[in-house]
Parts: C-alpha cells; structure tokens; sequence
C-alpha cells in the first residue's frame, strides 16, 4: 500500500481543466460544471482551494445561467437541475453564494417539482432518473464508465437547501415520494419499484436527512444492505455482484454514516482500496487499482478517505457532500 | 491563419460527407468508431486499391454498417459542434422565445427558413449524438423540434436513433430516457401500444445480452412493466427465465422479475381486496415454481449473491402474503434444511462454498429479522441463536453484529 498522494493529486486536477484538445475531453463539455465541482471539492478538501483563481471561476459559472434561474453544464448548453446544484455548491466552495439571485434560483428548482412530490430534471420532464455520466471511449469503442449517480429529489432538496429556501417546495409530498421509492431490502430505487442502488441510497438518505425525515429509514435493514457491498479486497460495490468501484466509497460510506452505521464496514480495509487506486506517478484516483484515473474517482476516493477520517483530508459533510466548514459557514455563518 | 481556414473546410467536408451518408442509408443500425488500419482492412475488401494514405480513409458504409476513423472524430466533432450551436441559437431567436419554443406568431415570418433551421438542427444534432450519446442540449433540440410537429413517423425515426445510439452506447442515459419520453407520446397514437411494449422488451434483452449488468436498461424494462396488460406480466414471467437462468450473476434482471412477481400480486390484491392468496390461484402457482426453480439454480450455481437476494424477496412475501401459520412451519423447515445443506464446505473449490454458507446464513438471519412476529418466533425457535453466531462468525465473522439484531 503506498501512500496518499495529495501533492501529487492537486496537481492532477489543476492539469486536468487544461487538456481541452482531444477528443476524449471535448465530448466531457457538456457536463463541465460538474467537474468544476469534482475538482474544486477535491482541492478544498486537499486544503488547495486557493490555487484557483475564484473570480475566473465564478464569472464563467455566471456565465452558464440561464433566464429561467436555471444553469447548464457550460456556457450555451440547455439549463438542468443537476448542474445548478453544481452551480450553487461551488459557489459555496467559494463563499460567493451572494452574487446570485437565490430567488430565481429557488423558483426555478420548485418550478420542476410535480405534483406527486418528485422532481423533474429540466422542462423536458422526465422524473427522477438517476443521472448517469457515461465515459465512452471511441478508441476501444466501448462504455468505460459511470461517472455519476444523481437523483433529482435529492438535487434539488440540497440546492434549495444551501440557498435557505426549503420553503419554496413541498417538501411533506417530496418526502413522501421518496418513501415511495423504498425497497423491501431496505434500500431505495431511482422511482417507485425501481431497483435499489447504492447511488440511489445515497441521494434518497441524503434529501431525507436534509429535511430532518431520516425516521422513514430502517436504519438496521438499510445498514445490513449497505455493509454487504463491501467485498474481499475492502473496496465497496453499488449493487450485488458488481465489482468494487473507488466512487461507491461515497455513495455506501456517506450513506452509512447519515444512518450512523460506519462501523458496519471494515474502514482499513476500504482505506487500503482506495490508495490502491492512486496514480502515485501522475495523481489522481482511479474507479479500481491499475485503471486510468480520472477527476471524478479521484474526488469519490478523497471525500471517501475524508468520511474514514484520514489525516490530511479536511471532514465532508455527508449530506450536502461538501466541507463541514462550508456547510458550517453556510447555516451559522462561520 | 490560411492553415486553419483550411481545415475548417475540410472538416465542415466531413460533416457533410457524414450526413450525405446518414441521409443515403436511412437504415444504418450499428455504428463504430475504427482505426484506420482496420478501417483500411474492412475496406481492403471491397476496394483492392486500399494501401494509399492511411489518412484519406474516413468512413465505411456498408450493409447497414456505419464505421468512422478515430483520426477524423476530433475535428468532425467540433465542427458538428459549433454548427449545431450557431443554429439552435437562431432557431431559438426566430422562434421568439429560448426555453418555450414554437411561439405560432413568430412561426408565421419566416417559414422558409424556420424549415431550413429545423432540417439543420436535426441533421447536426443526430451527427453530434453518434459522437457523444449524453449531450443534453441536442436531444432537447430534437424534442422541440418533434413535439411541434408531432408525427408518428417523426416519433418513430427517434426511437431508431436512440436504438442506433444505444447499440455502441449501452450505458447513454439520455438514450433511454428519450425513449421514454417518445413512448410517453405515442400511447395515446398507437393501435398495436402492446407489441411496441413488447418489442421494446425484447431491446432491452438484446442489449443486456451484450452490456451486462446494465442498470439503465433493466430499469427501461421495468419502466415497461406499468404499460403491460396482466397477460404480458405473465408472458414476460415465463419467457425470460430461461435468459435469467444463463445470467445468474445479474442482479438486474432478477430485479425486473421481482417487478413482474409485485405487479401480480398487486394486480392480485387489487382484485380480491379481502381475500388472502389461496393455493387454488395461479399466482400462488407461479410464486411457488419460481421459488423452487430459485433453489434449483441456488445448488446449480455456488455462491452467487444475486440468487440468494433474489431468495430473500420471494420467501419473505411467500410466508407473508401466502402461507398460513401451519404452512410456514413445513416451508422453514425446508429453508433450513437447505441452510444447512448449503453450509458445508468442501476442500475443493474453496472460495465458492465459502460464500454460499456466507449466503445461506445470512439469508436466514435477513428472513428472521424481516418476518412478522409470528412467523419470526417460529424459525427462531428453530434457530439456536448460539448455533447461528457460531456460523456467521466462521464463515463471515465481520458480520457477526447480524446475529445481535436477532437477540433484541
Ligand atoms: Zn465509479
């Protein structure tokens, strides 16, 4: 096992946002506020946030919200709940939360809620699928893969939430809907009957744990689910029978700790996974050892390490999954 | 500078070249990205003179077969790119309104280039989704462009595309969720919405065949399930047993039985409010069969997680909405028996047994903690809580605090 490569993975990142000239990084654009955050995260976590220049940032995150209060994933593309969550987060990161207008925000976030209590991702409407970030790879032209797991309910619960305007949806009926997605194993699908899945786990906990309603949770059942997705080398699967992925490090661990359950996984071990994962050369973390990294793994696999509590990683907050001091600053100012 | 203008000439060629093909072969149902050398090979067949410049070769097209060199994507891409934002951006302006689109006053002006914008947007956007199956904004572009002339035909080419893009592109969620969203408006059009639902069904089949474990796809058809007649339910039962059978490792596709089995029994109870489920019903039949059959693959196939979760689901709702009290002392007797039967562990072949006693046990453990109380004090007086620790601790001691749930 080597060590934790934090220099080495700092570097990684501030190199990443410069590659912009081949294919493989161009076909990523459209979904560039999401590695905004991966990245900027990362770094914060990594107690590096400061070697981004904030202003530059912010101005082209302004520059990606639409009129409707919405923001897409760059510059011209359609606005989206998901990456307006990204939006508003990094915009945390960065103590610039003020330079936003929070009402159109919030109303375009409870514009997208139905009448069920769900959420829709954008005005195309389909509700609640889990949003799914596919790395293809045109030279072995085949899925590499999933980069990200979201829910909407979640979305837009956190991002209404770190604007201080929960007020603004239903949240009885979006809590509700989300009961509605639970599972007899205990865990939670994307929509109601939909197959339980570690990324859904997450995101269903998480906007349950936001609006104070994690008594809906069988904590024992969900645990016993959750810690099953660990298999022998340490490392957590998202379902039964998958392999282990460097980014279900979130998803189960931030899940288990909001039910209180952490104990349940064997943490060394994981611990040892995710270093395993590590380009040690070049930085960056990869979904499993020997594979090629990439910002996003290498972000799951540090907030990982951040909720087993490894010296150097400041605390995530496993709910709103950005620093405690941010969410600190956010809610009691400082 | 003269260099650039040069290739941005050339690529805008191979964006037209693409398009020109695309528009000639309407039915083009596999797309690849190739290297050139293997470019060079697969058109070495029909073209004898193929040992010139590597880099002239661009695309192959034949028997409905679309192969692109990997050398020209990058600037293909980016020319498809900038001329598909340019024009959604004046396809927006002369629509009035960006965000709610087709505005019938401003339709009127400029019809003819309103026509000329839409044939554009759609031609560029479907060259943009070959490249990159998740760009958001040009799936959205199509959407407005088809929902304002909501033709059958129109709705159709879309589910093709999306099939297209989904045959290299498995795991593209806006894919699917395209599809979704076609069908959601087709229903009310279609004559024959049943065999689209089943066809649809046999898609997702076909593509789990190639793309394994694919949660997208088998969260597709379980989308499907709510559009089947109850005749369906049971027809998609039998039929796609014998793929589970042959995939038992995936997880998904006994999560999409375990759909069809709650939509029955839901169809069931909403029939026969008061009764309880009789053994006279077809329902108990096939909740039967499917549990013996479970078992069957259970001791056919060692230590598979999927099988043993699956297990979990069906006994629990067997002893819940279908047994008596009488009858669920025989069937935990036959759950332990296999328990037991399944704890030993050979020296051969050590890593699979290993999991199966794992497995077993826990499955167990998970059905005296979930069953209601009644049918929890009978199998724990039949499981020795001591005996049961003793088992979890060897055969998977990091979990021994199951045991601690059941002692409450
Ligand atoms: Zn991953």
């Amino acid at each position: 096992m080597g060590e934790f490569a934090a220099d080495r993975h700092v570097k990684y990142i501030l190199s990443v946002e410069k590659r912009k000239d081949d294919f493989e990084s161009v076909v990523m654009e459209h979904l560039r506020l999401n590695g905004a955050y991966w990245g900027l995260t990362t770094l914060d976590l990594l107690g590096k946030l400061d070697a981004v220049d904030a202003d530059e940032v912010i101005s082209w995150i302004m520059q990606c919200q639409h009129e409707s209060g919405g923001f897409g994933g760059n510059i011209g593309h359609d606005p989206h709940i998901l990456y307006t969550l990204s939006a508003v987060q990094v915009l945390a990161l960065f103590d610039k939360l003020n330079v936003l207008d929070v009402n159109k925000v919030a109303s375009y976030i409870s514009s997208l809620q139905n009448e069920d209590g769900s959420f829709s991702g954008d005005m195309w409407g389909e509700v609640d699928t889990r949003y799914l970030i596919s790395c293809f790879s045109p030279v072995k032209n085949k899925l590499l893969k999933n980069l990200s797991y979201d829910r909407f309910s979640y979305i837009a619960i956190c991002c209404i939430s770190i604007l201080q305007r929960l007020d603004s949806i239903n949240v009885e009926r979006a809590v509700n809907y989300i009961v509605s997605c639970k599972n007899v194993d205990g865990g939670f699908g994307c929509t109601p009957g939909g197959e339980s899945h570690a990324g859904q786990i997450f995101c269903c906990v998480g906007a349950l744990a936001i609006t104070g309603s994690l008594h809906h949770v069988d904590k024992d059942l969900l645990g016993w689910w959750l810690c099953e997705r660990q298999v022998k080398s340490g490392g957590l699967n998202g379902r039964p029978e998958k392999l282990p992925d460097v980014c279900y490090s979130w998803w189960v661990l931030s899940s288990l700790t909001m039910i209180d359950r952490v104990d349940w996984i064997d943490g060394q071990k994981l611990v040892k996974f995710i270093l395993e994962c590590q380009d040690t050369e070049n930085g960056g973390i990869s979904d499993r050892p020997d594979d090629a990294v990439d910002i996003y793994h290498t972000y799951f696999g540090v907030a990982g390490l951040s909720l087993l509590e490894f010296p150097g990683v400041k605390a995530i907050d496993p709910a709103y999954a950005l620093p405690v001091d941010v969410v600190n600053r956010i809610f009691f100012g400082r | 500078m003269a260099d650039r203008v040069h290739l941005e000439e050339e690529s805008c060629g191979l964006l037209l070249e693409l398009e020109h093909i695309l528009d000639s072969d309407p039915l083009i149902d596999e797309v690849g990205f190739i290297h050139p050398t293997q470019l060079a090979a697969l058109i070495g067949v029909v073209d004898c003179d193929s040992s010139g410049d590597l880099d002239t070769l661009k695309f192959f097209n034949r028997d409905h077969k679309l192969g692109i060199s990997t050398q020209i994507l990058f600037p293909l891409y980016k020319q498809a790119k900038i001329i598909f934002f340019d024009e959604i951006e004046r396809y927006k302006k002369q629509t009035g309104i960006s965000g709610i689109w087709g505005d019938e006053t401003s339709l009127q002006r400029c019809k003819s280039t309103l026509d000329e914008l839409e044939i554009g947007v759609m031609k560029h956007s479907k060259v943009l989704l070959l490249l990159s199956a998740d760009l958001a904004t040009a799936w959205n572009s199509r959407r407005a462009i088809v929902l304002k002339k909501d033709t059958l035909s129109m709705y159709m080419d879309e589910l093709r595309l999306s099939e297209l893009i989904l045959s290299y592109s498995a795991k593209s969620d806006q894919a699917w969720s395209h599809r979704r969203w076609v069908i959601k408006r087709i229903v009310g059009k279609l004559p024959n919405l049943q065999e689209v639902i089943g066809k649809e069904s046999k898609l997702v089949e076909r593509i789990a065949e190639r793309s394994k474990m694919n949660y997208r796809a088998w969260n597709h058809r379980c989308w499907l399930v709510s559009y089947m007649t109850g005749e369906q339910v049971v027809y998609e039962l039998k039929n796609s047993r014998v793929w589970a059978g042959l995939h038992v490792a995936d997880s998904s596709c006994f999560h999409y039985r375990r759909r069809l089995m709650m939509r029955m029994l839901e169809d069931f109870c909403a029939k026969n409010a008061s009764v309880s489920v009789g053994s006279s019903s077809e329902i108990y039949d096939i909740w039967k069969e499917e549990l013996e059959w479970n078992k069957l693959l259970i001791k056919r196939y060692i230590g598979r997680e999927a099988l043993w979760l699956y297990r979990r689901f069906l006994s629990l709702h067997w002893l819940r909405d279908f047994m008596t009290q009488l009858d669920s002392v025989i069937f935990l007797d036959d759950e332990l028996h296999l328990l037991h039967s399944c704890s030993i562990i050979p020296d051969s072949d050590f890593d699979d047994f290993q999991a199966q006693a794992m497995y077993s046990t826990t499955y167990i453990l998970w059905l005296a903690r979930q069953l209601s109380r009644s049918h929890a004090i009978v199998l724990r007086q039949k499981l020795q809580v001591g005996d049961m620790k003793d088992l979890l601790n060897s055969v998977c001691p990091q979990r021994s605090f199951f045991c601690d749930m059941l002692e409450e």
